[in-house]
């Protein structure tokens, strides 16, 4: 069941809100004790807001009556907004983040709290303190991160649709892994009020969904300037679902060769060069690109957020260091005893950054590559294997997605394929509030694939 | 500091001018991390002229 085909019968009457919540709470119930998506479930308030919702008599918005879950950075009034971490486990907001009041406003509603790596400062979700999330499609392996609980939850339909965050891929890892789609927006289209930081040059808000039409319904209405939160950029954008039916005929495609070809395990290399076709049979025109310096974004990225992230945490690291898991405090230390003129150095080649991913615009319309060198690693191992080599998965996801996160662009990871039994994802990338072009070719892309469709045998039987 | 980033020592002694109080085992890992991203980050100097002054932290100057 999509979010957009439910959202259809909710306003339709078809079915009501109690009994669309009833249904996913059931499944709740039934399947995540094993994927431990959820840290926290709000059953009984999310079925009195059904009930309240069905009263009023006003219009129905949108999402009207519709199960969706937030990542466990974001507040929601009343929750525990924990992060996965020690130091926040009674972290009560009086408020809830912007983008949940307005999740509220078009009709849906939060079932509940998703997993997350701690902090959301890594990608694996596999908290001390609240447990590892679990892959649908195999749950001995990881679900990615940092919204890896976004991830698990929207694979096996735990809710109809969920809310991530996104610094340097953690949308979009979680989407390859789990085989679902996502959307990282451009920096400054959401709204972080509410939001538990991790580097604020570079943290975005996005949905995690089943499908390009179901993300472009979410973020349509998660979108716009805020005045909670003076990063976001002025002016309305969107829509983005009704542009989706517009096709990509002629569209120019880059393909980032690079990505392909390097530092990437040769079946899924394969598996997402395979894929391309389903934008070529699309009407899509698909050229190679090579985008100067790329190979150095990764790293001007991490020089900026290894700083930004110190000093969010410089308080509780001088007060509560004792009380993080120990992967999160050696990158949160590191960056506290980074040289002063790093962060500088990072924003002046951003600069060079920027210009680059500007001129290649010129050419393209939207770029593509694969979102991931692997697939899913056991849960853990932090490593990797790639063309027979065994690295540092922590390394090895930055070429693939620290780039995109530098330029502040937006990109859309949709399921590409398989490798062994478990997902692979396409990252299709865009101009800077470019999110209607790539949201309408991931939608074109969707037309003629299925793997979208695809459900992890786990997840089987109706929603509702 | 080293050709290879900073021993355990200084580091400690970092740590006290900053006020956290890392284990032994903290500051073995923070220094395995320098130890790669430090010469990396040389590299970006070697990347930008003096001209080049900074990007705006969150976004380019000019929106679309």
């Amino acid at each position: 069941v999509s979010l957009a085909r439910l959202a259809e019968r909710l306003r339709g009457g078809e079915l009501s809100p109690r009994e669309a919540v009833a249904s996913y709470l059931e499944r709740i119930e039934r399947l995540d004790g094993e994927l431990n998506s959820y840290i926290a479930v709000r059953a009984d308030e999310a079925l009195a807001e059904a009930d309240a919702l069905e009263r009023r008599s006003d219009s129905r918005g949108p999402l009207y009556g519709v199960p969706v879950a937030v990542k466990d950075v974001i507040d929601v009034e009343g929750v525990a907004t924990t992060a996965a971490s020690r130091i926040l486990a009674d972290n009560v907001p009086a408020t809830s983040a912007t983008v949940v009041e307005r999740l509220r406003s078009a009709g849906a509603i939060v079932l509940g709290k998703l997993n997350t790596h701690e902090f959301a400062y890594g990608a694996m979700t596999t908290s001390q303190h609240f447990g590892p999330a679990h892959n649908p499609w195999a749950t001995d392996h990881i679900c990615g991160g940092s919204s890896g609980g976004s991830g698990a939850c929207a694979a096996a339909e735990l809710a109809a649709g969920t809310l991530g965050t996104d610094t340097a891929g953690s949308i979009r890892i979680p989407s390859s892994f789990n085989g679902v789609t996502g959307v990282r927006p451009t920096h400054g289209l959401v709204s972080n009020a509410g939001v538990v930081p991790v580097a604020w040059s570079f943290d975005t808000v996005g949905p995690i969904a089943r499908s390009a039409e179901d993300c472009a319904l979410l973020l349509e209405v998660i979108a716009g300037s805020d005045p909670r939160d003076p990063t976001t950029a002025r002016g309305t954008r969107g829509p983005y679902a009704a542009a989706l039916a517009d096709g990509i005929d002629g569209l120019r495609v880059g393909v980032v060769r690079a990505l392909f070809e390097r530092d990437i395990d040769p079946p899924v290399a394969e598996a997402v060069k395979a894929s391309l076709d389903g934008l070529r049979d699309a009407g899509a025109r698909l050229t190679d690109v090579e985008i100067d310096l790329f190979d150095r974004f990764g790293t001007i990225q991490q020089a900026m957020q290894f700083v930004e992230a110190a000093s969010v945490h410089s308080g509780w690291l001088r007060t509560r260091l004792a009380d993080y898991g120990p992967d999160v405090r050696a990158r949160l230390l590191a960056g506290l005893f980074l040289p002063p003129t790093t962060y500088t150095l990072g924003q002046r080649a951003r600069r060079l950054a920027y210009a680059a991913f500007e001129r290649v615009f010129a050419e393209v319309d939207v770029l593509v590559a694969p979102t991931m060198p692997v697939t899913a690693p056991l849960i853990g191992d932090d490593t990797v294997e790639i063309a027979g080599t065994r690295v540092v998965y922590r390394l090895s996801l930055i070429p693939f997605n620290s780039p995109w996160s530098l330029v502040g662009a937006p990109v859309v990871s949709v399921p590409a394929g398989f490798v062994d039994g478990l997902p692979v994802g396409l990252a299709l990338v865009g101009p800077r509030f470019g999110e209607e072009t790539v949201l309408r070719a991931a939608h074109a892309f969707q037309r003629v694939t299925d793997w979208h469709g695809r459900r992890p045998a786990l997840a089987s039987g109706a929603v509702t | 500091m080293t050709a290879g980033g900073p021993s355990i020592d200084e580091l400690r002694r970092q740590a006290e001018r900053l006020g956290v109080s890392p284990t032994d085992a903290d500051l073995e890992q923070v220094q395995g991390f320098l130890a790669v991203v430090l010469p990396a980050f040389a590299e970006l100097e070697e990347l930008v002229a003096p001209g080049d002054t900074p990007a705006g932290v969150f976004r380019p100057e000019v929106e679309p």
